[in-house]
C-alpha cells in the first residue's frame, strides 16, 4: 500500500518527466525540419525586391547572429533550457525581436475562450442528452435528437464549418464568417463589443459543438445503460424513489466520474487550439499562430506553443490522477 | 426536467437575440461609401503592431504600409503607369545620373514633400536610410547597401551622391519599386531610437498620401486615412486620392473571399482560384477583372517554368531538356492548371506589358524559323497558333463562348502567341542522340539506369502549378520515363536554394513589367553567382545554369545604361540563347485572378485602361487611389 503523499510525489515526478521529454522531442523535431528560419527570413526579404546575389551571404551571416542560431544543436538545446528555466521563451524568429510570450499572449485568450465554451457546452449537452437517452430509452424525441448528433459525429468538423459558412454567410447572411469582431470597431470594452465578439464566435463554436456532442452522448448513454441494470438502481425503482431523483442521484452522478476525466483531458487540450476551425473561420487564436510558425520555421514560437500544450495536457492528467482517489472510492492508490 | 428546459430555452433565446441583432454582416464600422476594402494576401499578421518595414519583424508589408505610406526615389509600373510612362520619378525629381564608368550615382530630389508629422523630406533622410542600414546588419537592405556603397553624401538638402565600390549601371534598381524597393526612413524619428533593429515604429509617420487610422491588435485588418495634407506627397502629381479610408483585410480562404465580394463587402480580391473567379463572373453583375472576358486574370511579370537542376548530370545536356519540352502538351497543361485561363510563353520572358511589344511580337518570325537538330533531322518545333487553338477550344464551351476574343491581337494578349508542338518522335531522337535507350518500353539513362524524374511542386500552396506539374510528370511517364510529381511545402527554401531537387515548377524570371530592361533578373544569372553543388544558391538562377555566351550578354548589359535601346537587342540575344539551350522550360505568366467590385468604386485598372497592375499588394497600386471614383452619390 502506497501512502497518498508518496503517490502524489511519484506522479509529480512523472509529470515533470513527461514535460521534459515532450519539450525536448519538440525541440529536436523542429530543428530537424528542412525549414530554416534564417532562409525563410531571407526568402521574405528577397520577396521585397532584395535579391542581389552578392548580398545574400552577408545577410545570412547577419541574421544567424541576430537570431542567436550560431553553435551546434546541443549548444542551442542547453541555451534553450537555460532560458526556459527563467520563464523566457526567447524572441520569435519570424517576428524578431518580439518575445514569443507576447505573441502567444495575444492569441491565447481567443482560443481559450472559444475552446472552453465549446468544450463545456458540448460536455453539458452531450451528457444531458446521453443520460436522458440512456434512461428513457423509449422516448422517440430523444431517439431522434440522439440520432442527429450521432450522425454528425463522424463528419470532419471543417466540412461542417464550410457548410455553416455557406448557410449563414451566403444563403442566409446573418452571421459573420471571419475574424473575432467587426473591422474598425471600437475595441474599448462595451456591451456592443461583447455582443459583436459573441456573434463572431457563434459559427466556429457551433461547428465544434455539433460535431463534438455525439462523442459525449454515446459515452454517457452507454454508461447509463450499464448503470440502470445495477442492483441499487433496480431497488430504488422498486422502492418508489422518484424517477428524476434516480436519474440525477443514482445514475448520472456515478456515470459522470469517467466523463469528468474526459472533460479534464479536453480542457487540458484547449491549449492545442483547433487549428482547422481557426483557419476556416479566420479566428485569431493559437491554432492559426501555430500553422504560420511551422511554415516560417519559427522554432521559438513552435516550441512556445508546444510547451504550452504539453504542460496543459500533462497537468490535466496529473490533476485527474491525484484527484481520482479522493473523489472516487473505487480507485485505490497502489 | 424543468431546469433543463429553462436552460435550453435560455440558450435558444440568447442565440436568437444575437442573430436577430445581426444585420447582413458588415466588414466595417466606417462609412462604406468612403472606404475601399482590399484583400491583403499576407493573411493574418503575426506581429500586428510592428510597422518597422526595414526589419523583417513579422509585421505586415502589404497591409497598406508599403502601398500607402512608403515612398522611394523611383517606381517602374508593371503596366503603363500614369503620366505617360511606366517610369516614375517619385521622390527623385529626375532619373539617376551616373558618371561615365558607373561608379557614382547622383540623385536630385523633389522639393515640397513632407512626412505626415509636418517634417520636410530631404536628402538627409536618404543618407540616413543608407548609413543606418549599413551600420545595422540584419536590417532588410543592410547587406545590399554594404556590398555596393562606398559612401553616400548630401551636398545640399535636395541632392544625394552615392559613390560605389564597383561599377554598377543598375544601382538605382535598389531604390526603384517593382513590387517594392528600399523605402526611405524618417531620420527625425529613427535618430531618437536606441536600436533601429528593435524599434517597432508604432504610429508610423507616413511619406505617402495616407496615414494609419486603426489596426486590429489580432492582425486581421489595417485601416489608413487620407492625409489632410495629401498635396504634400509625391502621389499628388496625379490628383487627389478618392477613398477617404482604405482597409486591407485578411478575408480568409478563396471561398470566403468570393462570398465577401458577392456581398459587396470586399472591393478587391487580390487573388482567387480560377473556379472562384469563374463563379464571381457568373453570379455578380458588378465584378470587373483585368480582361473583361476569359481568361480574366492579370498576367504578372513573373514566368513559371519547368526548372531543371542543371548541376544534375541527367539534365546537363540541352538535348535532354529539349526532348522533355517536346513531350509536353501545353494545351492540356493549360486546361489542367488554369482551366484554359493561362497566358503562354515559349520565350524566357513573361508575356505581359512591354515584353509583348518589345520581345514576344518581334520574335515571332525568329521562333517560326527556329530549328533544332534531333541527330537524325532538323525540325521546326514552334507552333504559332497554340494561343488561337486554346481560344477555339474555349469558344466551344457554352459558358464562355461569348467571352472569348476573336481578334488575333486580343487572343495573343490574353492567351499568348504560340508554344512548342508536342513531338514524341523528335523527343525520342533527341534522347537517343544524348545516349539514352528505350528498353522494354522504359527509357534508360546512358549508364543503363532507369530514367527517373521527380518533379517538385508546391502542393496546396500553389494548386494551379501543382496541377500543371502533375500533368507534365504524367505526360513524361506516358512516354516511358519513371516520372512523378513530388509535392513539397518548402520548394524554395528546402529545394531550389540548396539545390536539393531534380526538376521543379517555379520561376527564376521576373521582369519590371513596364520596362524592357531584363537586368532585374538576368544579372543574377551570371556564372559568378552560380553556387557549387551542395551549397546554397543565391536568387534567381535556381536552375544553376552557367553559360559563357550568357555571361557575355550580361556583361554587355552591365556596360550600358538601363534605358539604352541596345538593351532590348541584348535581351533578344538572351531569349534566343535560352530557346536553344532550354535551361528551363518557360510555361506561362503568373496569372493573378484579381477581381474588383464596382458597387462602391469605379475606375479600376483593366486591359482597356492599363494604368497599373490591379494586384493590390504591389506598391504601384497606390496609383489606383487617384484613379478610383465613388460609384454612388
Amino acid at each position: 500500500m502506497t501512502s497518498y503523499p508518496v503517490f502524489v510525489l511519484k506522479r509529480f515526478g512523472q509529470f515533470l518527466l513527461v514535460v521534459f521529454l515532450g519539450i525536448s522531442a519538440t525541440f529536436f523535431i523542429t530543428h530537424m525540419t528542412p525549414i530554416d528560419p534564417v532562409e525563410e527570413s531571407i526568402g521574405t526579404i528577397q520577396q521585397m525586391g532584395q535579391s542581389d546575389p552578392r548580398a545574400v551571404e552577408l545577410m545570412r551571416q547577419s541574421l544567424r547572429e541576430l537570431y542567436g542560431l550560431e553553435g551546434s544543436i546541443w549548444q542551442q538545446y542547453l541555451h534553450f533550457w537555460g532560458r526556459l528555466a527563467t520563464g523566457d521563451l526567447g524572441p520569435s524568429l519570424s517576428a524578431f525581436p518580439t518575445p514569443v510570450s507576447a505573441i502567444i499572449a495575444r492569441a491565447l485568450p481567443w482560443t481559450i475562450g472559444l475552446m472552453t465554451v465549446s468544450v463545456i457546452l458540448t460536455f453539458i449537452l452531450g451528457n444531458a442528452i446521453g443520460a436522458l437517452a440512456g434512461y428513457c430509452r423509449k422516448s422517440a424525441v430523444l431517439k431522434a435528437v440522439s440520432l442527429v448528433f450521432i450522425a454528425m459525429q463522424p463528419i470532419p468538423y471543417y466540412i461542417l464549418a464550410f457548410v455553416l459558412i455557406i448557410l449563414f454567410g451566403y444563403v442566409w447572411p446573418i452571421l459573420p464568417i471571419n475574424g473575432g469582431y467587426e473591422m474598425n470597431t471600437n475595441l474599448n470594452l462595451s456591451v456592443t463589443l461583447v455582443l459583436d465578439i459573441l456573434r463572431h464566435s457563434i459559427l466556429p463554436a457551433l461547428s465544434l459543438i455539433l460535431v463534438g456532442t455525439g462523442g459525449w452522448l454515446i459515452g454517457m448513454r452507454a454508461l447509463v445503460s450499464n448503470i440502470i441494470t445495477e442492483d441499487y438502481v433496480v431497488f430504488a425503482e422498486l422502492g418508489g424513489v422518484p424517477k428524476r431523483k434516480i436519474l440525477r442521484s443514482y445514475i448520472a452522478r456515478n456515470a459522470m466520474v469517467p466523463q469528468f476525466t474526459g472533460l479534464a483531458m479536453s480542457l487540458g487540450a484547449v491549449f492545442n487550439g483547433t487549428v482547422i476551425t481557426e483557419i476556416v473561420f479566420g479566428y485569431p487564436g493559437i491554432g492559426n499562430l501555430l500553422i504560420s510558425a511551422v511554415h516560417a520555421g519559427d522554432y521559438s514560437l513552435v516550441l512556445g506553443l508546444s510547451a504550452l500544450s504539453i504542460v496543459g495536457v500533462a497537468a490535466a492528467v496529473f490533476i485527474i490522477d491525484i484527484l481520482g482517489p479522493l473523489i472516487d472510492p473505487r480507485i485505490k492508490v497502489e | 426536467m424543468k431546469q433543463w428546459k429553462k436552460l435550453a430555452f435560455g440558450v435558444a433565446l440568447a442565440t436568437f437575440g444575437l442573430i436577430a441583432a445581426a444585420k447582413a454582416q458588415d466588414y466595417t464600422a466606417l462609412p462604406r461609401k468612403e472606404t475601399l476594402i482590399v484583400e491583403n494576401p499576407e493573411g493574418t499578421i503575426k506581429n500586428p503592431g510592428w510597422f518597422n518595414i526595414w526589419v523583417n519583424g513579422g509585421g505586415g508589408v502589404s497591409t497598406g504600409l508599403q502601398q500607402l505610406t512608403m515612398d522611394t526615389l523611383w517606381y517602374i509600373d508593371p503596366e503603363k503607369g500614369l503620366g505617360g510612362s511606366a517610369w516614375d520619378n517619385s521622390l527623385a525629381s529626375d532619373k539617376p545620373q551616373y558618371n561615365n564608368d558607373f561608379t557614382q550615382m547622383t540623385v536630385k530630389l523633389r522639393k515640397g514633400i513632407y512626412w505626415s508629422d509636418g517634417v520636410e523630406f530631404t536628402a538627409d533622410d536618404v543618407v540616413y536610410t543608407v548609413k543606418t542600414q549599413m551600420d545595422h546588419p540584419g536590417m532588410n537592405w543592410s547587406a545590399a547597401f554594404s556590398v555596393q556603397v562606398a559612401s553616400v553624401e548630401a551636398p545640399d538638402p535636395y541632392t544625394v551622391v552615392f559613390k560605389l565600390k564597383k561599377p554598377n549601371s543598375r544601382f538605382h534598381a535598389i531604390f526603384t519599386v517593382r513590387w517594392n524597393g528600399a523605402w526611405i526612413m524618417p531620420k527625425h524619428v529613427f535618430e531618437k531610437v536606441a536600436d533601429p533593429v528593435r524599434y517597432d515604429f508604432a504610429n508610423p509617420v507616413s511619406l505617402g498620401a495616407y496615414k494609419l487610422k486603426a489596426f486590429d491588435p489580432q492582425g486581421k485588418w489595417y485601416t489608413w486615412e487620407k492625409r489632410d495634407d495629401w498635396q504634400r506627397t509625391s502621389l499628388a502629381r496625379f490628383g487627389e486620392p478618392a477613398p477617404k479610408y482604405v482597409s486591407y483585410v485578411d478575408p480568409g480562404p478563396p471561398d470566403k473571399r468570393t462570398i465577401a465580394q458577392l456581398e459587396h463587402n470586399l472591393d478587391i480580391i487580390h487573388d482567387n482560384t480560377p473556379e472562384g473567379m469563374f463563379t464571381l463572373k457568373e453570379k455578380s453583375k458588378t465584378v470587373e477583372s483585368w480582361f473583361p472576358g476569359f481568361p480574366f486574370a492579370h498576367p504578372d511579370p513573373t514566368l513559371p517554368a519547368v526548372i531543371f537542376n542543371n548541376q544534375d548530370p541527367l539534365f546537363q545536356n540541352p538535348d535532354v531538356r529539349w526532348a522533355l519540352a517536346l513531350l509536353i502538351d501545353i494545351k492540356a497543361v493549360d486546361m489542367a492548371s488554369y482551366r484554359g485561363a493561362a497566358t503562354l510563353s515559349a520565350l524566357g520572358v513573361p508575356p505581359t506589358a512591354v515584353a509583348m511589344t518589345d520581345y514576344q511580337a518581334p520574335m515571332q518570325d525568329w521562333l517560326k524559323n527556329f530549328e533544332i537538330d534531333t541527330g537524325k533531322r532538323k525540325i521546326k518545333p514552334y507552333d504559332p497558333t497554340i494561343g488561337q487553338q486554346i481560344a477555339d477550344i474555349l469558344r466551344k464551351q457554352p459558358k464562355y463562348k461569348d467571352q472569348i476574343p476573336t481578334d488575333p491581337a486580343a487572343i495573343s494578349s490574353a492567351f499568348g502567341y504560340g508554344w512548342w508542338k508536342p513531338d514524341p518522335q523528335a523527343a525520342a531522337e533527341l534522347f537517343e542522340k544524348a545516349g539514352f535507350k528505350k528498353v522494354g518500353g522504359k527509357w534508360m539513362t546512358p549508364d543503363g539506369q532507369p530514367f527517373k524524374i521527380r518533379l517538385t511542386v508546391e502542393g496546396d500552396t500553389r494548386s494551379v502549378f501543382t496541377r500543371a506539374g502533375t500533368l507534365i510528370a504524367q505526360q513524361w511517364a506516358a512516354f516511358g520515363i519513371d516520372s512523378k510529381a513530388a509535392p513539397s511545402t518548402s520548394v524554395w527554401q528546402a529545394g531550389l536554394q540548396p539545390g536539393d531537387y531534380q526538376v521543379a515548377i517555379a520561376w527564376s524570371v521576373e521582369t519590371w513589367g513596364g520596362d524592357p530592361d531584363l537586368s532585374f533578373f538576368l544579372d543574377s544569372w551570371h556564372s559568378e553567382f552560380v553556387a557549387k553543388k551542395g551549397e546554397n544558391q543565391a536568387p534567381r538562377n535556381w536552375q544553376r545554369w552557367s553559360n559563357p555566351e550568357l555571361d557575355k550578354i550580361i556583361e554587355n548589359i552591365r556596360r550600358i545604361s538601363a534605358d539604352d535601346p541596345k538593351g532590348i537587342e541584348l535581351g533578344k540575344d538572351y531569349l534566343k540563347l535560352v530557346a536553344q539551350q532550354m535551361p528551363t522550360i518557360p510555361l506561362m505568366s503568373y496569372n493573378v485572378f484579381t477581381s474588383m467590385d464596382t458597387t462602391y468604386w469605379k475606375g479600376y485598372p483593366t486591359i482597356a485602361d492599363p494604368y497599373t497592375d490591379p494586384v493590390p499588394n504591389w506598391a504601384n497600386s497606390r496609383l489606383m487611389m487617384v484613379k478610383l471614383k465613388p460609384a454612388q452619390p
